[in-house]
């Protein structure tokens, strides 16, 4: 793979590399301190609980160190992190009222196209705050609730995000959700009643326009019994010569009988650390469908974690990441099964080149209790040259006598022999290694609704190089 | 050297999760006398130049397993094999009684295009608690071939430990076959060095946990040399409360073109009170290379039991026999008499399936 003719060209950033000058009404000073915290908990309007909450994960966060394992994020300086900024603008329930920097921000991006013809709902954070969150009158009647996680706090549900809020990712769990229950803003709260099926995604948008700043945007999803939901998250950023970081929280209740799809694209700029946290619970006869694809970020720290706590719940897996020159990225995901009978299918895909690291990290927990589970897990490396690097860190842990797991996991180049058949039916060298390419990403393209596997050939754009 | 915990032993090339704890492991030590193992060495005849070789040979197990076991040796054995001469090596027979406390250290040279076939074995006579730690060294110069095979059938009160570090220069290779069975706690470290052109590393190792036993296995096979080829298999069967961790490292260092690694085990539970976790690592900074690993844990795939029962065999008859063939690669290459009849005994009387 060194000559230039098998260059696989780097993935296309231009069209999220735009930005606007900040617009804040209002930022924090950079750094973290107890004063901190207490100005977003204030501008904020939480209430005490959240204030009292906010200061005891800034306690946690002090005691906790940062992980021994995993890439190095050495580079992140929380002392100049700035962790809030409110944009200009209000939240608004329609298009024509963001104001135009924003506004232009998500044209460019696609959201308001996509929510035209595509989704339920949108919600739109910039920097900070959500600016936007809009959903379907039909979806609505039918019970549903897709608004932003401050409105939710202080609203008419405000019981139930402080039942669940940080109950499945405890600030405890590590450092950077201690840093997340500190400084969290913005992000949504979706509510979707007993047995109602919503039959097209939700989606929210997180954009972080600001230099030097963090994103802490947290999403609570509550899927009552035999109720099911599509929901999409989306990510990006202007790329920056300073550090930004991004330590979200994304916790998820799937009730009894429920399902939930949670299909995500990550495509922060190459300057962000995405430490981000996702988590999901699931009720008897559950199904949890995790979509992940990673191709962003200088530094990601990102392993969605299943709890098939009820008996016959299932979950599924599918991810790839794209590591490129100068990414470092930790992905992969964890599953614990609880319940009798329960099934995870975990697969995973990951692509490295210029330099580029990808890791699978997972694990697999069967308790004592999950009598006849199953667990498979597939990975499959995909190196394109000599000065990058792929790691497959696997973990199982098992704990009953009737269970089974399997565990496959392959590394590798393109084959010649893939290469000489595809030549040999009159295709060229660079077709032939472009079309095996997108082929070993195709699984993943598969699982997402037709305008992100879009998007996400857009960010791939495995082009070969015919500079020979 | 923590003092409270034992030796730090048996260390995960890259961390991961803390929680799940096998990043690394303890091993405790023992009150022994301590020895200048330099001593032992001059009287080997190996020369400078070839101890030079031995003391740079990473172990599975680590520096702090290495350092206790030389400084405290009670048995010193050193092998050479010279160039083009083929040798089998008089079985080295470890007998356990009376609380005895063993370190022994063994090197293996094995020169060019030479052949060498080393068995160990280590069998407890009483049901005294005894301690062995164990440190095997192994040069395999251009083409030769090593065979080692162990053995191990202690007591459920003694303490077992079995460190291994291999250099594989061009075209040599190195089988290691390994039936763990016994101990209250049996832990094994193995690193092998694929350094040469062409160089073959194959591990078959089987394991035993029943009652409270703790087995904690660190396999790696790093590649260095181009073309190199590893295969290292693990099978097991768990019974009653054991706790046992299996890590299994294929580590491609960049330069080791058109290397091959594989890895597999196999765990078979039969308690919902024992615990498996397994580790199977591919760490990759080498793009011309094949790399696989496979795990499967858990009870009998049930076309298999359909099968064997609808022969006539009962569900109890199944497993055992389901047992005793995963373990038969390993068994058949026990060629020593009285330890074969002792391992199947040692089977007999332990495997009880209900």
């Amino acid at each position: 793979m060194a000559s230039s003719k098998d260059k696989v060209s780097e993935v296309n950033q231009s069209i999220y590399d735009f930005r606007y000058a900040e617009n804040a009404s209002y930022k924090t000073d950079s750094g973290l301190t107890e004063d901190i915290v207490r100005q977003i908990s204030k501008e904020k309007h939480d209430p005490d609980w959240m204030l009292d909450f906010r200061l005891k994960s800034l306690e946690i966060y002090n005691s906790m160190t940062i992980p021994e394992w995993g890439p190095p994020i050495d580079g992140l300086h929380m002392e100049d992190i700035v962790t809030y900024i409110k944009p200009n603008t209000d939240m608004k329930g329609k298009w024509d009222e963001v104001p135009d920097d924003i506004k232009d921000t998500f044209e460019k991006l696609g959201i308001p196209q996509a929510e035209r013809e595509s989704l339920a709902g949108v919600g739109a954070q910039y920097d900070s705050e959500v600016v936007y969150h809009n959903v379907k009158k039909e979806v609505e009647e039918q019970g549903v609730i897709y608004t932003d996680m401050e409105s939710a706090l202080t609203g008419e549900y405000s019981d139930i995000v402080k039942e669940h809020f940080m109950k499945l990712v405890p600030p405890t769990d590590h450092k950077f959700a201690a840093l997340h229950g500190a400084v969290w803003s913005g992000g949504s709260f979706v509510y979707v009643p007993a047995g109602v099926h919503v039959d097209i995604p939700l989606q929210s948008y997180f954009r972080l326009n600001a230099a030097g700043a963090g994103q802490f945007e947290h999403t609570l999803i509550v899927v009552e019994p035999g109720a099911y939901l599509h929901f999409i998250e989306g990510c990006s950023a202007p790329k920056y010569n300073v550090a930004n970081l991004h330590a979200g929280c994304v916790e998820l209740f799937v009730g009894d009988g429920a399902r939930l799809r949670y299909s995500t694209i990550e495509n922060w700029s190459k300057n962000m650390y995405n430490l981000n946290t996702k988590r999901a619970t699931v009720g008897k006869d559950g199904i949890m469908e995790w979509v992940s694809g990673s191709f962003g970020s200088h530094t990601s720290y990102l392993y969605p974690m299943t709890i098939l706590k009820g008996d016959n719940s299932k979950m599924e897996f599918t991810g790839i990441t794209f590591a490129g020159k100068g990414q470092q990225l930790d992905t992969g995901d964890k599953v614990v099964h609880i319940g009798k009978n329960t099934s995870s299918h975990i697969s995973t895909k990951s692509i490295s080149k210029d330099g580029g690291e990808c890791v699978y990290r997972g694990e697999v927990i069967i308790t004592e209790n999950a009598a006849n589970s199953r667990s498979s897990v597939n990975c499959d490396s995909l190196m394109l040259d000599s000065i990058s690097r792929s790691d497959t860190i696997p973990a199982m842990d098992i704990r009953n006598a009737t269970s089974d797991v399997g565990h496959e996991a392959k590394i590798g180049r393109i084959s010649d022999e893939a290469v000489f058949y595809l030549m040999s039916r009159g295709m060229s060298e660079e077709d032939a290694k472009s079309m095996i390419v997108s082929g070993f990403a195709e699984p993943v393209a598969k699982e997402l609704p037709l305008e992100y596997a879009v998007e996400m050939n857009n960010l791939i754009k495995l082009e070969m190089d015919t500079r020979d | 050297m923590n003092k409270n915990t034992g030796l730090s032993v048996n260390h995960l090339p890259v961390l991961t999760w803390n929680h799940i704890g096998i990043n690394e492991a303890q091993f405790p030590e023992t009150e022994l006398a301590e020895v200048e193992f330099d001593a032992c060495y001059e009287k080997s005849g190996f020369g400078k130049e070839i101890a030079e070789i031995f003391d740079n040979i990473e172990t599975g197990m680590g520096a702090e397993a290495v350092a206790f076991t030389m400084n405290h040796c009670t048995n010193p054995i050193f092998i050479r094999v010279k160039e083009g001469e083929k040798k089998v090596i008089e079985p080295l027979k470890y007998t356990f009684a009376d609380g005895a406390k063993v370190c022994d250290v063994t090197y293996i040279l094995a020169e060019k295009n030479s052949e060498v076939s080393v068995f160990q074995s280590y069998i407890s006579e009483d049901d005294t608690a005894s301690y062995h730690a164990g440190l095997t060294k192994i040069v395999a110069l251009e083409g030769a071939k090593v065979t080692l095979i162990q053995t191990q059938l202690l007591n459920d009160s003694s303490l077992h430990s079995n460190d291994l570090g291999i250099k594989i220069e061009d075209s040599a290779k190195v089988e290691l076959v390994q039936a763990e069975l016994g101990a209250k706690m049996d832990y094994v470290g193995c690193m092998a060095l694929l350094s040469g052109y062409c160089a073959e590393f194959a591990a078959d190792t089987i394991y035993y946990g029943d009652e409270k036993r703790k087995t904690d296995l660190n396999f790696i096979a790093r590649h260095t040399g181009k073309k190199t080829v590893s295969n290292m298999k693990a099978k097991g069967a768990l019974f009653g409360e054991t706790d046992k961790v299996y890590r299994g490292t294929i580590d491609f260092i960049n330069g080791c073109k058109k290397a091959k690694g594989d890895e597999s085990e196999e765990t078979l539970i039969f308690s919902d009170k024992a615990r498996n976790r397994t580790i199977p690592l591919i760490l990759c900074d080498e793009e011309d290379v094949v790399g696989n690993h496979a795990a499967t844990i858990g009870r009998i795939n049930e076309n298999r039991m359909f099968y064997l029962m609808s022969r006539g065999l009962s569900e109890n008859e199944v497993k055992e026999l389901v047992v005793r063939a995963s373990y038969e690669s390993v068994l058949s290459r026990i060629t020593d008499e009285e330890i074969r009849s002792k391992v199947d005994s040692y089977l007999e009387r332990r495997m009880i399936i209900e």
